[in-house]
């Protein structure tokens, strides 16, 4: 029996890391492969910090499971190791450990710098929004520029009006600037590894290079109230050209009065 | 409750507290096990509220779980018991949801798990691990245990204060505005008011146990107790008692501003302020607010207390898994100083690491760097912490019991919990994880996999200290191995649901393309769940069958060291036969000592040689 | 699903709790509205000999979990209708003509046979292959089917699937029967429509007729922007399909319910039976109800049925259909300060409600209103709308529309009114004055744009009360 329970605890971190081995396949993993520019380094560190923990983890849990072995293997007779510790050990598993930390850490500033730091962001997106994102109890309601014309933080005028669907243009970066109406909400985009709370009261610029055309779930990632799931909207990409057309049928959609539009559609 | 103290201990007992002056006389019912000023009937008393409260914490879980694998269909139990969604055929709504995984995440952190480490074992082993005859403050400590029932009372009020299928339900963060503004959200009204008064009450009581823990410890320890010959559990009660007292005080303040923000809904002419709204919000169709507060705010505040309270949430459950694991080996912990210190350093990063829960809240990227590497480095204690563990069990004369077991699975799922939670400290990877079922995986592997293991531990390895029975082995092997099963099979998969980008708190995640196929997948947890939830009415069973029924034990039946196993089981009024005085430390199982007298273990009571024993009391 | 209701069976068992509190599941109901309620219990169920308000209904449009259709209503039911070309006995093998303006559906559960031996039964299908058009029966018919037989392919399909999405997406406000009193409703401002007076707010008809598809469809799509009404832009187009058409059944069931109601209201409601009528013995006025119920109510609810079909198949007509006569007039200064004039003018008196300034505080927002169904004065100042609810004026200030920011949606607005509120229609006002209104409310937004000065014509002043610029 005490040979069981040794088994036992190296068995299951090997129905453990068996899960995550097949994870993939079974589609148990991220939705799809990075399609931003920074997801491809997100992704990067999270394999990078992935292979350090499971290292540690297939390590410590083969040691635990180790000394349960040699528990359950002695003869009675034998007496327990009467140790207080070892201080070259201890100064050992400070100081690799604190190594390694300090490693992730600083590999993460520069991918930090790029998606929060507003003067690193690409330099043609910086002052240009693209539309605005106003996060709302339970939808997404955006506003672009009158076409021409700049996002201003205020309505203007000709501005263009939509719900839960955002048109950005792909293969370059694209910046929205994010808002709520009423209470907390989040951006999230998984496919592009894009996530940014809307805090009530602020407006906070959010960027990404999105590198295919296509559709990308977006989706709210912070309790906004009881609806908190059906904020379902989606990005889409497409080249600039295609965007600009959508603009412009929007606009046109924007100004029908049910006159011009059967005279047009007929 | 009457079989608690056998005759034959009280006798004993009873001379000994007269020498050392206690007020002593025959106590009524009420006194003695009511409203009792005996540290040991408030632990007792501690236990018994949180094991109850942890079952309701884990049925609103089941609850939880069925709506992720049965979405929208009929939930058992609800609507037939309580006769809410009648003509829905008991499907629930949204609203009862989002009350569903706050009440549970207020129960399990503030009702369950904070009592039971700091009420329930801190109580009861303060005082017998260091040798003292009760607590500094017997009184406040009887008041901090009956504030847990205004605070029990005041959650159970929020259930039904704002309808009955509307509770708080802004999650156990409750992040404003939607938790300020009444019209925000169905919970958001009167429920979400009491539920505020329910944490401040808890909190009252969990002051008032700090400064009770930390006097005692620093004043009444036993001739000879010094402070590196304290246990680690009192080390980690010590360190907790600290966090607390310093960090709760800005979680209460919050908590008042919270509720002055929002009392204007209950009172018209009351405090109008808003700490935490800005203004030209439209929530719920009303008008614009007007003000200039910050939301931001609260989560600082709220962090600032709530990240050190996941330590006071796990450093005295680590200190006790030290002491037990020592124990079940018959070997010293290994590394003792170096175990006190990280636990000091757990507690002393603690405080400089609440940024990191609010890596996508727009906060100045500058303090996420901050944070970054100060969470990062917190890790490395907890790392220290659990090779010393492995070190502790190492070519160790290992007895396999429950106890045990719990405290290895404790080990075992605490480094999970402790590596998942690296990729939440690196900001850019956190962006991807924040919110979603990664985190819940996270929290959950540390304060049920680590947490809650170490308390199944303590509560069969004190239980004879406290009843003066065992539990029994056997049932707790069963508990343990369908909990483990169960457990893992609820929270492993839910890491892989977070990289699948599953959003927590969302009471239909299928509504998205890209999880629908995450449903097999969540009914699997969710039968996991259900065998874990079924599995904790064995440990329910044989705890309260054990304490009338359970084999009658002697002083030492672990054949431990600390000062608690030389008091009778269980110790009378005033603990201690003979006042005990501290000759060594607590761990030194298999020690030369012990073998010149012929066994594995030395009680911190026995007199050493004689050169040894005058230093230690002179050291006193 | 059978996987999903395996696994269910199996957590169902190792639930202990539920074994106690029962495991059967308990189904959703239509609730029976709150008119219905107050009428004697006889009336609500029936006499011995005839059926009241509750079985009436349930004749026509089932429970939720057995939905009927009634064929006369204008509803999509679903299911593809084909016509028999052979049977074979011998194989339990239907073949149906295969015909390319009504091409056969992908999968077939059920054929129902809707002429012919067998019509009004249902067959389960065994087998099917749309490419042969080729269906084997899971059991023999008693009767053969012959050659030219009609049916209906999985009959009722699309309701049913407008039920199972009704009841994720919108049964928690709307409610089960529609009735807009789910339990989240009680906590959202306003509150969430009520189906069952068939009345729907932001339509493209005109005022004396139902909501198209069309406006329901739009309404689900973009959302209520100011409300809780949020937009299912990506739902997929045959969901929002079903949808409309569930929500279209509830909205008939809910007026066919009313419309029995109002027959009975008058003289068999508890109240009426226990004022007006307290002379006369119960058994009398039961015995008059039986013969009601047996003689003339038939008769009333097939005339109330056929006149549900003709409103709901009229909104569809072209001639229902709000049509501008001229084109939106250029939104200039001009225009805009002629809609001013217009707004403020006593004749459409648009300010009364909306306020000078338009931001929704005109003088009918602090006068009290008198209930049209109690004649009692409303318990708090403003308008009403047949809901019973504060219906507040929009401030249109603010840039929000709920029917929508198009001019075309505005024009709607203005001609036809706002179905069920306060917002009468203008329908005699020239289409070219509205277009003016419709360009200066859109400017009101941008108040520095409009290019009229804030200050009201001394007219307008004159006409509205003092307190109204509070």
């Amino acid at each position: 029996m005490k040979k069981f329970w040794a088994l036992f605890f190296w068995f299951w971190p090997l129905v453990a890391l068996w899960v995550c081995a097949i994870a993939p396949q079974n589609n148990w993993w991220f939705p799809s492969p990075p399609l931003s520019s920074l997801g491809h380094q997100i992704d990067g560190l999270f394999y990078l910090i992935l292979i350090i923990v499971a290292v540690t983890f297939v390590g410590t849990q083969f040691a635990l499971g180790y000394a349960l072995w040699q528990g359950a293997v002695r003869t009675p007779e034998k007496k327990a190791w009467f140790s207080h510790g070892s201080h070259k050990l201890e100064i050992i598993w400070t100081i690799v450990p604190a190594f390694i930390l300090v490693f992730i850490s600083l590999t993460q500033l520069e991918v930090l710098a790029k998606i929060r730091v507003l003067t690193s962001f690409p330099k043609d997106v910086q002052n240009a929004p693209v539309a605005e994102v106003m996060a709302r109890q339970f939808e997404w309601r955006i506003r672009y520029p009158k076409p021409g014309t700049q996002l201003m933080t205020e309505p203007r005028p000709g501005d263009l009006y939509f719900v839960n669907e955002v048109h950005v243009p792909a293969a370059k970066p694209a910046m929205i600037n994010l808002r709520t109406q009423d209470v907390q909400h989040a951006f999230f985009v998984p496919r592009l590894r894009v996530k940014q709370d809307a805090v009530p009261g602020l407006i906070i610029p959010v960027w990404f290079e999105i590198e295919k055309a296509g559709e990308y779930e977006l989706l709210c990632a912070e309790l906004c109230g009881w609806g908190h799931y059906k904020m379902k909207a989606r990005i889409i990409a497409e080249t600039p050209e295609q965007v600009t057309a959508y603009l412009q049928r929007l606009e046109q959609e924007q100004n029908e009065d049910g006159v011009a539009d059967e005279q047009a559609s007929q | 409750m009457a079989t608690i103290t056998p005759a034959v201990e009280t006798h004993s007992h009873h001379d000994h507290s007269h020498e050392h002056g206690h007020g002593h006389h025959e106590q009524s019912f009420i006194s003695k096990y009511v409203f009792s000023t005996d540290h040991k009937v408030i632990g007792i008393q501690f236990l018994i509220t949180t094991i109850l409260m942890l079952m309701v914490g884990g049925a609103l879980a089941l609850a939880v779980r069925w709506q992720l694998a049965f979405p929208w269909e009929s939930m058992p139990i609800i609507g037939r018991l309580f006769g809410l969604f009648q003509t829905e055929g008991g499907q629930i709504s949204p609203e009862f949801y989002t009350m569903l995984f706050t009440m549970h995440a207020s129960v399990m952190i503030f009702l369950v798990i904070i009592p039971v480490l700091a009420g329930a074992f801190g109580n009861f082993l303060i005082p017998l691990q260091i040798g003292a005859d009760d607590m500094a403050f017997p009184v406040l400590n009887m008041l901090s245990y009956w504030f847990m029932w205004p605070a029990i009372a005041c959650f159970g009020i929020s259930f039904v204060a704002g309808g009955a299928t509307a509770g708080p339900g802004n999650g156990w963060t409750s992040y404003p505005v939607l938790s300020d503004i009444a019209s925000a959200a169905p919970g958001s009204g009167a429920a979400q008011t009491w539920w505020l008064f329910g944490l401040t009450l808890v909190g009252v009581s969990s002051m008032m146990g700090s400064v009770n823990y930390m006097t005692t410890i620093i004043n009444m320890r036993a001739p000879g107790m010094t402070l590196f010959r304290m246990p680690l559990t009192i080390w980690a009660m010590f360190i907790t008692a600290i966090l607390q007292a310093f960090a709760l005080p800005v979680l209460t303040a919050a908590g008042f501003m919270l509720v002055f923000d929002r009392l204007h809904e209950l009172l018209p002419t009351s405090i109008h302020s808003g700490f935490f709204i800005p203004s030209g919000l439209v929530v719920n169709n009303a008008e614009p607010t007007v003000g200039g507060g910050q939301p931001l705010l609260w989560q600082h505040l709220f962090w600032f207390y709530s990240h050190p309270a996941v330590y006071i949430m796990l450093l005295p459950a680590m200190g006790m898994v030290s002491d037990m694991l020592s124990c079940m080996s018959r070997k010293p912990v290994f590394g003792y100083k170096p175990m006190v210190y990280s636990m000091a350093a757990i507690a002393g990063l603690g405080f400089i690491v609440w940024g990191h829960h609010m890596f996508t809240s727009g906060m100045n990227p500058a303090l996420g760097m901050t944070f970054m590497t100060s969470t990062m480095m917190i890790a490395l204690p907890s790392a220290i912490k659990v090779f010393n563990w492995i070190g502790t069990i190492w070519d160790g004369n290992i007895q396999f019991n429950a106890v045990f077991l719990n405290c290895a699975a404790f080990v075992a799922l605490f480094i999970v919990g402790g590596l998942s939670g690296i990729f939440m400290a690196a900001v850019p990877v956190d962006i991807y994880f924040h919110d979603t079922y990664f985190i819940v995986a996270h929290f959950h592997y540390v304060l049920f996999g680590a947490t809650l293991f170490g308390v199944f531990a303590g509560i069969q390895f004190w239980f004879p200290k406290m009843f003066g029975r065992m539990m029994s082995d056997r049932v707790q092997k069963l508990h343990f191995v369908l909990t483990f099963i169960g457990m893992n099979g609820t929270f492993f998969p839910m890491h892989l649901l977070g990289i699948a980008g599953m959003p927590r708190r969302y009471a239909d995640p299928y509504l998205h393309g890209y999880l629908e196929h995450l449903l097999p997948m969540n009914q699997f947890m969710t039968i996991s769940a259900i065998i874990m939830g079924c599995a904790q009415f064995l440990l329910l069973g044989n705890f309260f069958y054990s304490i009338f029924r359970g084999e009658k034990c002697g002083r030492n039946p672990w054949n431990a060291n600390g000062l608690e196993w030389s008091a009778p089981s269980p110790p009378g009024h005033g603990n201690f036969d003979v006042p005990p005085v501290c000759y060594r430390g607590p761990y030194e199982y298999s020690s030369p000592e012990a073998d010149a007298v012929g066994q594995d273990f030395i009680l911190q009571t026995s007199p050493p040689p004689a050169g040894v024993a005058r230093t230690a009391v002179a050291a006193h | 699903m059978s996987k999903a209701s395996g696994l269910k069976t199996l957590s169902l068992a190792a639930m202990l709790l539920t074994a106690s509190a029962g495991c059967s599941d308990f189904e959703s109901s239509f609730a029976p509205s709150k008119r219905t309620l107050a009428l004697i219990p006889e009336a609500r169920t029936g006499t011995p000999d005839a059926p009241g308000v509750t079985p009436l209904v349930d004749q026509h449009f089932g429970d939720p979990q057995h939905l009927k259709a009634w064929m006369k209503l204008p509803v999509e039911w679903g299911g593809a209708s084909a016509a028999v070309a052979e049977y074979s006995a011998d194989s339990v093998k239907l073949r149906f003509n295969l015909d390319e303006e009504t091409p056969l559906p992908e999968t077939a559960a059920k054929v129902l046979f809707t002429s012919g031996a067998n019509a009004g039964k249902s067959f389960d299908v065994a087998a099917w292959d749309v490419a042969t058009g080729e269906a084997t029966l899971a059991a023999a018919p008693e009767t053969a089917p012959e050659a030219g037989d009609t049916c209906s392919i999985d009959a009722g399909s699309l309701l049913q699937n407008g039920r199972v999405l009704y009841m994720r997406h919108c049964s928690h406000c709307h409610g089960t029967a529609g009735d807009g009193n789910g339990p989240t409703a009680q906590y959202l401002v306003p509150r969430p429509r009520d189906y069952r007076h068939g009345v729907f707010k932001f339509t493209s008809t005109i005022d004396s007729s139902r909501a198209t598809r069309d406006d329901l469809l739009r309404v689900l799509k973009y959302g209520i922007p100011g409300t809780y009404m949020p937009s299912f832009l990506l739902m997929k187009d045959e969901e929002l399909h079903a949808l409309v058409e569930y929500v279209r059944f509830l909205a008939m069931r809910g007026e066919y319910e009313r419309k029995l109601v109002n027959e009975l209201a008058a003289d068999f409601s508890t109240k009426a039976v226990e004022e007006t009528r307290k002379d006369e013995p119960r058994e009398a006025i039961v015995s008059e109800l039986a013969e009601f119920l047996k003689t003339d109510m038939p008769e009333l609810a097939e005339t109330a049925g056929d006149e549900l079909a003709e409103t709901w198949t009229t909104a569809e007509a072209e001639e229902s259909k709000v049509m501008p006569t001229v084109p939106r007039v250029p939104d200039t200064p001009e225009s805009r300060r002629r809609g001013r004039d217009l707004y403020l003018s006593k004749t459409l008196n648009c300010a009364n409600c909306h306020g000078i300034d338009g931001a929704g505080n005109g003088p009918q927002t602090i006068s009290y209103e008198k209930n049209p169904e109690t004649d009692a004065l409303y318990g708090e100042a403003g308008l009403h709308d047949v809901w019973g609810n504060l219906n507040q004026p929009r401030n249109l200030q603010t840039g929000i529309f709920r029917g929508g920011r198009r001019p075309i949606d505005v024009f709607c607005r203005i001609y036809s009114g706002i179905k069920g509120s306060s917002m009468p229609a203008f329908k005699n006002t020239p289409h070219e004055d509205i277009w003016h209104i419709v360009n200066y409310v859109l400017s009101l937004q941008f108040e520095s744009e409009t290019g009229v000065s804030g200050e009201a014509p001394a007219e307008a002043v004159a006409a509205a009360p003092a307190d109204s610029q509070n």
